[in-house]
C-alpha cells in the first residue's frame, strides 16, 4: 500500500515539546526499556521513526501514543538524551490538536499567549454573563443560588455540556476511525453479534474501568521503574486522586442537579456535611486540591523525569483544576462564617465561570487525553496479544 | 637521575616509543605505576585480527624494554609532577613500597608458596585469587615480588622462606626527582566501570563480566584455565556480548565510539567458539564498526562461523534465579518486536575511557573527555601543547593495539626531531628477541644497525 510523506511533520512535532529526535540513531534502548512494552505494544522508537521519516497518518493512527504514562525510564536511558519520553508527550499533544477540526487546540498547544488570553477571556465571559442575570447579595448568610440563580447555572451548565460532547464525539470519531482503519477493527468488529458485543463490553471495562479509573498500568507497571518515593507522592496516586476528585466533583454537581430535578432537594437548600451529595464533593474536593498542588509542586521542582520539560498547556490545565478545587473549599468553608462575606459571592462567581471553563476547553486542552486515551485502551483491549492488521 | 626522555606508562604504546627512542642512542627513563610493565595488552589473550597470542608478542617487547642498555625501567612508581625547568623537564616521582628489595629479589616465588592469605587477583579480573605476597603474574617484568600490605597479616612466613633475606618491613616511600628532556605520556586507559549502566546490573549479576575478564577466561593462563561463568563454574551453553555497554552513550558521560569493543566481541567470540564447541554465541550490536585493514573480513569470518549478530541495543539485564540472565531488546531486523532471550553468560563490551588525568602531574591540554588533545589532530597527533611532552597510544583517544604502537613509534620520531642528535650511538635494532642479538653483537654495534625505517 502506498504511504503519504509528510517532509515537515517532525518540524511540525518539535513546536509541540522539548525534544532532539534527530539525535535518536534507532537503536532501540527506549522501547525495550519500557515497562509497558510487550507483544502488542512496541514503542517509543515505532512512533519515533513514524515521526522521523514523516508518515503522519501512521503517527495519528497509532494507539501506542496513548499507551504510555511517561514514567521516563527511557529518557532516563536514552544513549542520545533525544528524550523520547517528552517526544511521546508531543506527539500526543500533536494528536489532540490534530483530532480537533477546530483548530483551537492547536491555537491552545502553539500559541501560549494568545491561549492564556482565550482562557482569561472565556472565563471573563461566563462571569459577565451569569452576572448579567444575578440576584440579591444576602449579608447574613451566604445565599449562593440567590445571587447567581440556579436555573441560570444549569442551563449554562447544560449548554457547555452539549457542546463539550459534540466536540469531544467529534475527536473521539476522528481517532477512532483513524486506528480502527490501522488496526483492523470496524463497525463488525464492535457491534456485529453477539460474541463481539460481548467482547467489546469487556473491552470497555478493561478500558474505563480497571485502566483508566484503576490506573493499573500506571499504578503497578510505570512505578517500579522509577526511583522510589514515598506512597503519597506517587506519581499515579497524584493523577488518580486528581482524576477521582474532577469526576467526584462532577458527579456531585450533576448529582445535586438530579435531585433537584426529581423533587428531593432543591440545588442550594442548606443540607449538613454528611449529607451524601456534599460529602462526595467535599472529599472530591479535598482530593483534587491535594493531587493538582502535589503535581504542580513536582512541576515546579522538576521532581523526576516526567516534568523535567513543562509546557504552558500543563501548567493550564494544572492551574484551572486547582482553582477550581480550591475556589470550591473555600465556598464550603466561607458558608460556616457567623456573617456572610461579600467576597464569598465574588469567589462563586469565578468558581462557577472557571469551572464552566475547564469543561468547555476540555477537548482543545491537556485535559482531552481523558477522553482519548480510554480509546485507545479500548482498542488494546479489544485485541489482546495485538491481534490488529498493522497496515505497515 | 637524567635521561633523554621520560616515558609515563609501559603498555604497549610507552614500551614501543621507548624501544625506538633507545635504539637511536637516547638514554630512556620509563615509569610505571604497576608493579609490572605490560600495561593492559599482557592481560589480552590473542589480538585482533591477527589472532596472535597476545603473551607471545607483548612479552618479547616488555624484555626488550627491560634488558635495553638505554633504558632504564622504573615499576611500582608514581609520577607526582613534571615541569619544565630551562628547556627540560623536572619530574618528582615517588618509588613506592614493595616491601621487598628489588636488588635481592630473585623472583623463586618461595614467599609466594609461603603466603597464607588468599586475595582476589586483579589481574584475573578477581576471579582467581592471588597471595598477600606475590609477583603480579606469570609473565611480569620484573619477576620481582611485593607485598600487598593492606591484605597482610603479619606471619612473618615470607621472611622465613625468602633465600635471599629480601623482604625490607620498614621500607620507606622514595621520593626521586629526575632531569629529562622530553616527555611521552602514555597513560593508557581504563574501561568504563562495569557497574555505569544500572540497567545491565553489572557488578550484582555474577554473570554479567565484561570484555577484559572475558580475555582473562580466554587466555591459556587465566583464572580457570577454561571457560566457565563465575556464579556456578557451569560451562555455558549461550553467551552473549552486550556492545555499546560503555560507549556511544550520553548518560554515561562517553558518546564518542571506543573503536576496539567490536573487533575484541568478535574475536572472543571467534575464540568462544573455539573453546565452547556447543555454545550459542550471539552479538547484541547497534552498529559494527570493522573499520581496520582486514577488520570486515574477520567480521564476516565470524558470521560465516556461526556467530549469531542481532542488530538491538540490550536496554535491561535481569538475573533469574540461577544466574542466568534474562535480556530485554527490540529487535531492529524483525519489524521492533520485542524479544527477552536468556543467557548464561553475558559479556559487556565497556568502552575505553582515560587510564589516567595527565594534568595531575603535568600541564597539557586535554579534550573533554579526558584525552590528551593535540594541538594538531590530524597532521600531528601526538603534540601537545607543552614543547617536548608528547602523547601515544590510548593516553590520547581510543584506539587499538595496531594503531596505538604506530602512534607511539611517530611519536618517538617527533621526540627525535625535538631533541636532535641523540648523545649516543644509535644501538642495533632489536628484533624482538631481546638481550642476546644485542650481547652476539657487542662491539660492532654501530656496524650492525640498519635504518629504523625497515622497523616500521
Amino acid at each position: 500500500m502506498s504511504v503519504t510523506v509528510d517532509p515537515t511533520l517532525l518540524r511540525t512535532l518539535q513546536r509541540y515539546g522539548a525534544f532532539d529526535v534527530a539525535a535518536c540513531f534507532n537503536c532501540g534502548n527506549c522501547t525495550a526499556v519500557c515497562p509497558l512494552t510487550g507483544a502488542d505494544a512496541t514503542f517509543p522508537r515505532r512512533i519515533i521513526r513514524y515521526a522521523q521519516v514523516g508518515m503522519k497518518d501512521e503517527l495519528l493512527s497509532s494507539k501506542e501514543l496513548w499507551t504510555c504514562y511517561y514514567c521516563g525510564e527511557c529518557s532516563e536511558t536514552c544513549p542520545r538524551q533525544a528524550e523520547p519520553g517528552e517526544f511521546m508527550a508531543a506527539a500526543r499533544r500533536y494528536a489532540i490538536a490534530s483530532y480537533d477540526r477546530t483548530r483551537l487546540a492547536r491555537t491552545m498547544y502553539l500559541q501560549p499567549f494568545l491561549g492564556a488570553l482565550i482562557a482569561v477571556m472565556l472565563a471573563a465571559v461566563f462571569a459577565l454573563f451569569m452576572y448579567a442575570g444575578h440576584g440579591p447579595q444576602d449579608s447574613t448568610s451566604l445565599a449562593l443560588f440567590q445571587f447567581i440563580p440556579s436555573e441560570l447555572i444549569h442551563n449554562v451548565g447544560l449548554a457547555v455540556m452539549i457542546l463539550v460532547f459534540l466536540a469531544g464525539l467529534a475527536g473521539v470519531a476522528t481517532m477512532a476511525g483513524r486506528i480502527g482503519r490501522s488496526e483492523g477493527v470496524g463497525w463488525r468488529t464492535v457491534f456485529g453479534g453477539r460474541t463481539a458485543l460481548r467482547r467489546s463490553g469487556r473491552a470497555l471495562w478493561i478500558a474505563l474501568g480497571i485502566e483508566s479509573l484503576g490506573q493499573r498500568r500506571y499504578r503497578v507497571d510505570c512505578e517500579t521503574v522509577q526511583q522510589p518515593v514515598a506512597w503519597y507522592r506517587r506519581r499515579w496516586l497524584l493523577h488518580a486522586m486528581t482524576m477521582w476528585g474532577f469526576l467526584g466533583l462532577l458527579g456531585a454537581t450533576i448529582a445535586d442537579y438530579g435531585l433537584e430535578l426529581v423533587g428531593i432537594k432543591a440545588t442550594g437548600t442548606p443540607v449538613p456535611i454528611w449529607y451524601p451529595v456534599r460529602l462526595l464533593g467535599t472529599v472530591a474536593g479535598a482530593m483534587l486540591i491535594y493531587g493538582t498542588t502535589m503535581l504542580m509542586v513536582d512541576r515546579l521542582r522538576k521532581a523526576n523525569r516526567a516534568v523535567r520539560h513543562s509546557i504552558a498547556a500543563d501548567w493550564t490545565l494544572l492551574a484551572l483544576l486547582w482553582i477550581a478545587g480550591v475556589t470550591g473549599f473555600v465556598l464550603e468553608l466561607a458558608l460556616y462564617l457567623p456573617q456572610a462575606p461579600a467576597w464569598g459571592y465574588w469567589i462563586f462567581l469565578f468558581h462557577v465561570a472557571v469551572a464552566m471553563e475547564l469543561v468547555l476547553l476540555a477537548p482543545f486542552m491537556k485535559f482531552a487525553h481523558a477522553i482519548y486515551r480510554p480509546v485507545a485502551l479500548f482498542f488494546y483491549a479489544l485485541t489482546p496479544g495485538g491481534g490488529g492488521q498493522r497496515s505497515d | 637521575m637524567e635521561a633523554d626522555v621520560l616515558v609515563v606508562g609501559s603498555g604497549i604504546a610507552g614500551l614501543q616509543a621507548a624501544l625506538d627512542l633507545a635504539d637511536r642512542g637516547y638514554s630512556v627513563l620509563v615509569v610505571e605505576q604497576e608493579a609490572s610493565t605490560g600495561g593492559k595488552m599482557i592481560a589480552l589473550s590473542k589480538v585482533f585480527p591477527t589472532m596472535d597470542c597476545s603473551s607471545c608478542i607483548t612479552t618479547p617487547r616488555m624484555s626488550a624494554v627491560a634488558h635495553h642498555d638505554n633504558i632504564t625501567t622504573w615499576t611500582y612508581t608514581d609520577v607526582d609532577s613534571i615541569a619544565p625547568e630551562g628547556g627540560a623537564f623536572s619530574a618528582h616521582l615517588t618509588r613506592k613500597v614493595r616491601y621487598v628489595d628489588e636488588g635481592l629479589c630473585i623472583g623463586c616465588r618461595l614467599c609466594e608458596y609461603a603466603c597464607p592469605v588468599e586475595v582476589p587477583h586483579e589481574f584475573e579480573g578477581n576471579m582467581g585469587a592471588r597471595r598477600a605476597a606475590y609477583i603480579p603474574f606469570g609473565t611480569a617484568i620484573p619477576q620481582k615480588a611485593l607485598i600487598d600490605i593492606d591484605a597482610c597479616i603479619y606471619c612473618g612466613k615470607c621472611e622465613k622462606a625468602c633465600p635471599t633475606d629480601a623482604i625490607v618491613w620498614d621500607q620507606e616511600p622514595q621520593a626521586v626527582t629526575v632531569a629529562a628532556r622530553a616527555v611521552v605520556l602514555a597513560t593508557g586507559f581504563e574501561t568504563t566501570p562495569l557497574d555505569a549502566k544500572k540497567e545491565y546490573r553489572g557488578g550484582q549479576a555474577a554473570n554479567v563480566i565484561s570484555g577484559l575478564d572475558m580475555e582473562r577466561l580466554l587466555a591459556p593462563n587465566g583464572p580457570y584455565g577454561r571457560v566457565l561463568r563465575p556464579s556456578d563454574g557451569k560451562i555455558p551453553d549461550s553467551v552473549a556480548y552486550v556492545q555499546c555497554a560503555g560507549s556511544r552513550d550520553e548518560t554515561l558521560g562517553v558518546p564518542y565510539c571506543s573503536r576496539v569493543c567490536c573487533m575484541y566481541a568478535i574475536k572472543q567470540s571467534m575464540l568462544l567458539s573455539g573453546s565452547l564447541p556447543l555454545a550459542d554465541i550471539t552479538v547484541y550490536y547497534m552498529d559494527i564498526r570493522a573499520f581496520g585493514k582486514g577488520y570486515e573480513q574477520f567480521y564476516q569470518t565470524a558470521r560465516s562461523m556461526g556467530i549469531n549478530f542481532v542488530k538491538a541495543k540490550v536496554a535491561r539485564i535481569d538475573e533469574e534465579a540461577n544466574g542466568d540472565l534474562r535480556i530485554r531488546v527490540e529487535m531492529i531486523e524483525e519489524e521492533g518486536k520485542l524479544a527477552e532471550p536468556i543467557h548464561d553468560l553475558v559479556v559487556l563490551s565497556v568502552g575505553l575511557r582515560p587510564g589516567d588525568d595527565p594534568r595531575r602531574f603535568v600541564g597539557v591540554d586535554l579534550d573533554q573527555y579526558g584525552f590528551v588533545a593535540s594541538p594538531e589532530p590530524k597532521l600531528d597527533a601526538t603534540l601537545t601543547n607543552l614543547p617536548g611532552v608528547v602523547a601515544a597510544g590510548t593516553a590520547l583517544g581510543p584506539k587499538d593495539i595496531v594503531d596505538s604502537i604506530a602512534e607511539a613509534s611517530a611519536a618517538a620520531t617527533r621526540v627525535a626531531v625535538y631533541l636532535g642528535p641523540p648523545a649516543m650511538a644509535p644501538h642495533p635494532p632489536d628484533d624482538g628477541l631481546g638481550v642476546e642479538v644485542r650481547d652476539i653483537n657487542a662491539g660492532d654495534a654501530v656496524a650492525v644497525a640498519r635504518p629504523e625505517v625497515q622497523r616500521a
